[in-house]
């Protein structure tokens, strides 16, 4: 239960400030000093991070109190309302929520964001676009702060989408370049795809739970509400609806997060400015996936095969952009794909069910991978290397940039998990997780998904230690390998210099958050000697995020820890005896040269997509676009204009000034009105006026009428131009008899002709409840004596106790039949012949039924004679 | 009717007919004016046997009297080249115009053909100057002076196109 | 006679004069044709007022069209002289200025 403990403005105003900044520095922002706009971008940051500092502590304070899943919110309005197939009225509210897990996030963003602002102020000072840059980069943070205060899916998805586009802006940034244009394409074309999975399973759980309210979601899922089957069966396999919502909630987390399949668009998007890449693709929108996870944790957790397929998903990512990095020869490149394997292990930790341990990890990477981001800005930005810098250019650099190669030693030591770092305490965490799942006795899927995920991530965390120790080596340790290039050429600066302050503050706060973020998440127990240790994350995580309990046993905990600290001990081992201080790429040298060449190109994933997705749909689409041509264009534009010309100049011939054409045309004109008029129109409707059928003849000019009421063949009036005609049936006229049947339950209608033999009526069309009462049996009616009789077969009459055989029906009145009312009506056929001015003739007949209230007591003797059906 | 009123009629209509035929026909404008004259006189018969005496009058007046002299006056104001060829236009357009006319006027004809209605006995001043003058200056007074506003246009418009405007 | 003579009559007068009307290229030869198909309306007026003697509108209207068949035989030929002066002929077919 939420405390609503009053409205929390700051709530809004967090999301608000940066907004504002965006549309000031989006309109105004050429017109302003650039002192002003970098002001009003990192200021408006700032405010907001004060804000979400005070209310963490409001937030903090209520825990404090012992409330125990405490929660600030604040109520905006209501959006809009949609109603469901069942009726039921789903209000969509604007609404914020700051509980300790979406708490925790709106730090890390305003305050890792804040810093990477900062830094942009100095990285950025440069580009004419400096007002545009700001712009995007405010309205990325108020997007993402709506992702993360918005309490409810649709507001979610705002902020999802508002950051997928900031993204794509700040991807093609520098769109003068078609490769950058291209790779924000492919980054918005990527997370398109994601984003309908996250709608799709947002429409299923509206549909089950009615409510896009996360804490109704997960308070249904809790309840036990997803157990119902999904309805379609693929493969035999009947998934819950729970797993189907979750999994494409995860193709949704795959296009944001950057996971297999959809993970190709994050190392292109290093195409943006270096502030970009430590902002939006390590620290905070690349984690929106893992958030989601978090957010709806009660919902994953009760589908044991979404879970494995995260877990799974997570570690063969892990594992293939790892391998990716350790051959990578660009900074930002290798970053990236170090961003792509660690989000891997995050997804691995939430697949295995340690949703807190896979956050912390959200919460430690944002520091120590920003903090590697910007390093690697400032090295770019101190030897004036444009886009991304390769590293084998560079190298010596400890002592031209001493802070940077400070903070980014320890950034390096923190994601290799060096014990001590944060970086030790998240991955440990997360190999405790998988450790734990291999102990469980009770599930064969959970051990297997386990043992390949310890063994992946493990593998993956040497992978880890040593492409990041490569990086450094590489760039800082050795000699300057770039000392004798002419600054004129395509090399780099052969005087690298340190960076502005306002670039070095950022990189000192975030490289000592790389250190000590982590003691916040302290292993509750710690390996070998067994002490129980305050795990702050932990208790405050649990608020707000489902999981499995943490193990207790010292095995699974000693093993996890030995293998985080073998990995990282291995890595680095490997990296220092391989890079340090070398100029070139020995591992190159030791591995057979086709599969490192594979590797470097990247698996050749992209290759493989465009083979398989985006060449065939290209081909549809030229063919589509071909088809367009030849039958859209040719056929029904060409067409019709060629006919329009062609039609035209025949007219136009016509108009050829001679009087005589011109009277040939109103001749012409004069035959067809004549053709037109040469024969009546005959048609007969029946009306009823009063108690009086009157048959009603279609007017016409100069028509005259003559009528034939019982269509025997002689005309009852001679010629007359009344098109309205009042006969009067008798007995003999009746050419059939027609029960009409209609349900008084369902209000269909059916009719039957009646014969002198008994026709069986069946009312399983009309009715489907005849059909379901066994007593039922069929109802038979016939012509007999003068008489409609009805076998009733003992269905009784409407209002009567008895059930007789048989009874009478009365020609024009109802009888009721059970629910069934029963007219029997009689049919006849009126013929009319109308003649026009020019002699000719034509005829109509209708065959009509005598309506209910056709002068009953007339309608009552219609009933043929004894012969039954006459003529 | 039958007797004398019948005779008249199929005379005057052979007449009509055939100089109606003529004035189509003829090669010369001024033959074609003797065919509209003997084709206006003879319908002026035919308005007799309609019990249309003033009609009648008028027909001789203004037709015969004014408007075929006025053909004759421009015939020979052209002179010569007032004359065209009898074989005129495309065969194909004018078979076409000539085929169209006849199905209309074959259409009129059956429709008029079933037409029965019967003559009616007549008042002793139908038709005549009296009769037609009392209907015509008590019903239709202002259509009438309207025409004589228009022959009046009519007159001036004339004179108007046809003077000279080379000096 | 029977009504429907007249009405026949009327017909083949008026075609007769639509055939002329449409097949001739002599402007002077047109005019007259379109007086023949005037005297057929007339004939037809004529004829009905004859059938439905009750009042004179039939009469009255013939004597109209007669009047208007004068006013528009002036300016006609008033016409034919001024294009004759401007083209030296009577040719319809000649006469396609407006066309342009």
């Amino acid at each position: 239960m939420h405390v609503h403990a009053s409205q929390q403005l700051a709530l809004l105003l967090i999301i608000l400030f940066p907004l504002a900044g965006a549309v000031v520095n989006g309109l105004f922002g050429r017109r302003l000093p650039k002192s002003l706009v970098g002001f009003v971008g990192v200021g408006s940051v700032t405010v907001s991070f004060i804000l979400a500092v005070t209310a963490f502590a409001e937030l903090f304070a209520l825990r404090g109190e012992g409330v125990h899943k405490a929660a600030l919110t604040y109520h905006f309005y209501e959006w809009f309302s949609l109603t469901l197939p069942t009726g039921a009225e789903v209000p969509i509210n604007v609404r914020f929520l700051m509980d300790s897990l979406s708490g925790v996030m709106t730090l890390i963003v305003t305050g890792v964001g804040g810093l990477i602002h900062l830094y942009s102020v100095g990285y950025m000072s440069d580009d004419d676009g400096y007002p545009r840059f700001f712009s995007y980069l405010n309205l990325f943070m108020a997007s993402m702060l709506i992702l993360v205060l918005g309490s409810s899916l649709p507001v979610m998805f705002v902020g999802w989408e508002g950051v997928g586009l900031c993204s794509y802006l700040l991807i093609g940034y520098w769109y003068e370049n078609r490769d950058y244009a291209a790779a924000g394409r492919k980054a918005f074309v990527a997370n398109r795809v994601g984003d309908f999975g996250v709608l799709i399973a947002m429409f299923i759980l509206v549909g089950v739970v009615g409510s896009f309210e996360f804490a109704d979601i997960n308070a249904a899922a809790v309840g036990g509400h997803f157990r119902p089957d999904f309805p379609v069966w693929p493969f035999g396999v009947v998934p819950s609806i729970a797993t189907v919502a979750c999994l494409f909630l995860f193709l949704g987390c795959t296009g944001k997060s950057a996971q297999i399949p959809l993970y190709v668009w994050l190392p292109d998007a290093m195409a943006g400015p270096t502030p970009v890449s430590a902002l939006i693709h390590a620290a905070t929108m690349v984690t929106a996936g893992v958030y989601l996870c978090c957010r709806l944790s009660p919902l994953f957790i009760t589908s044991d095969v979404a879970m494995s397929v995260i877990a799974v998903i997570g570690t063969l990512t892990a594992l293939l952009a790892a391998t990716i990095a350790v051959t990578q020869r660009e900074m930002k490149r290798i970053l990236a794909y170090s961003t792509v394997s660690q989000l891997g292990f995050m997804f691995a930790a939430v697949g295995v069910g340690y949703f807190a341990a896979g956050f912390f990890h959200v919460f430690t990477h944002a520091f120590f991978k920003a903090c590697l981001f910007l390093g690697a800005g400032s090295v770019m930005h101190a030897v004036h290397a444009h886009g991304d810098a390769d590293i084998f250019k560079l190298g010596g650099l400890r002592k031209q940039l001493p802070t940077t190669r400070w903070t980014f030693l320890v950034s390096c030591l923190a994601i290799a998990g060096v014990p001590l770092t944060s970086g030790f305490f998240s991955k440990d965490e997360i190999l405790l997780g998988a450790t734990a799942q291999i102990f469980r006795p009770d599930d064969v899927l959970m051990v297997r998904v386990g043992w390949f995920t310890l063994i992946g991530l493990t593998l993956a965390a040497v992978m880890t230690a040593f492409y990041m120790f490569r990086l450094y080596f590489l760039t800082f340790t050795g000699e300057y390998r770039s000392a004798g290039e002419s600054s004129e050429g395509h090399g780099y600066d052969p005087h690298p210099h340190e960076s502005p302050a306002s670039m070095k503050v950022p990189l000192i706060f975030l490289g000592l958050g790389a250190i000590f973020a982590g003691y916040l998440g302290m292993p509750h127990i710690a390996p070998l000697v067994g002490w129980h240790l305050p795990s702050w994350w932990g208790g405050w995580m649990e608020a707000s995020v489902a999981g499995h309990a943490l193990p207790e046993s010292m095995n699974v905990i000693n093993i996890a820890s030995g293998l985080a600290f073998a990995a990282m001990a291995i890595g680095i081992g490997s990296a220092w005896v391989l890079y340090r201080n070398k100029s070139e790429d020995v591992l190159a040298e030791k591995v057979p040269a086709r599969l490192y060449a594979l590797v470097l190109d990247k698996w050749r994933v992209d290759e493989l997509y465009d083979a398989v997705l985006i060449r065939p749909i290209k081909q549809v689409a030229t063919l589509v676009g071909r088809a367009d041509l030849t039958f859209v264009d040719a056929l029904l534009t060409r067409l019709p204009s060629f006919n329009a010309r062609e039609l035209g100049r025949f007219v136009s011939g016509l108009q050829n000034g001679v009087v005589q054409t011109y009277g040939m045309v109103l001749v012409i004109g004069v035959v067809s009105v004549m053709a037109m008029f040469w024969t009546p129109r005959a048609h007969v409707e029946g009306a009823l006026e009063g108690d009086t059928l009157q048959l009603v003849a279609a007017p016409g000019l100069g028509y005259q009428y003559r009528w034939d009421a019982d269509s025997d063949g002689e005309f009852e009036s001679s010629w007359s131009t009344n098109r309205i005609y009042a006969p009067t049936y008798g007995p003999e006229d009746v050419r059939e008899v027609v029960l009409y049947v209609r349900s008084r339950r369902t209000g269909a209608a059916r009719h039957y002709s009646l014969t002198d033999q008994w026709t069986v009526l069946h009312f399983d069309r009309l009715d489907p409840g005849w059909r379901r009462i066994p007593s039922f049996l069929p109802i038979a009616a016939r012509l007999h004596g003068g008489k409609v009789l009805l076998r009733l077969n003992g269905a009784r009459v409407f209002g009567q106790t008895d059930s007789p055989e048989v009874v009478e029906l009365h020609m024009g009145r109802g009888t009721g039949i059970e629910n069934l009312l029963m007219v029997p009506r009689a049919k006849v056929q009126a013929t009319v012949e109308v003649r026009n001015a020019f002699g000719n003739v034509s005829t109509a007949s209708r065959e009509m039924t005598l309506p209910d209230g056709y002068l009953p007591e007339l309608h009552a003797r219609l009933l043929p004679a004894t012969k039954g059906v006459p003529r | 009717m039958t007797g004398p009123g019948a005779a008249l009629f199929v005379v005057t209509a052979l007449f009509a007919v055939v100089g109606a035929l003529i004035t189509v026909a003829a090669r010369r404008p001024l033959r074609a004016a003797m065919g509209l004259l003997v084709h206006i006189v003879s319908l002026a018969g035919m308005f007799l046997t309609l019990n249309a005496h003033l009609l009648a009058a008028l027909q001789l007046l203004v037709y015969a009297g004014a408007i075929v002299v006025l053909f004759v006056f421009v015939i020979m104001l052209i002179g010569p080249e007032a004359e065209t060829g009898p074989i005129e236009g495309r065969l194909v357009s004018r078979s076409t115009a000539a085929a169209l006319t006849v199905a209309v006027f074959l259409a009129v004809a059956t429709s008029v053909a079933s037409f029965d209605a019967v003559w009616a006995s007549v008042d002793a001043d139908f038709g005549t100057v009296e009769g037609l003058g009392r209907a015509i200056y008590r019903n239709a007074l202002v259509p009438f002076e309207l025409i004589s506003i228009t022959l009046l246009v009519a007159i001036v418009g004339a004179i108007g196109i046809a003077r000279s405007r080379t000096e | 006679m029977e009504i429907s003579a007249y009405l026949a009559l009327s017909s083949v007068l008026f075609g007769i004069g639509a055939v002329g009307f449409l097949t001739r290229r002599n402007m002077l030869i047109q005019l007259m044709s379109i007086e023949v198909m005037l005297n057929s309306v007339n004939v037809l007026l004529l004829a009905f007022n004859r059938a439905y003697p009750s009042n004179h509108d039939g009469q009255a209207f013939a004597f109209f069209v007669i009047a208007v068949a004068a006013a528009e035989a002036a300016v006609g030929l008033a016409i034919v002289i001024a294009y004759y002066r401007l083209r030296k002929t009577i040719e319809t077919d000649r006469a396609t200025l407006l066309k342009h």
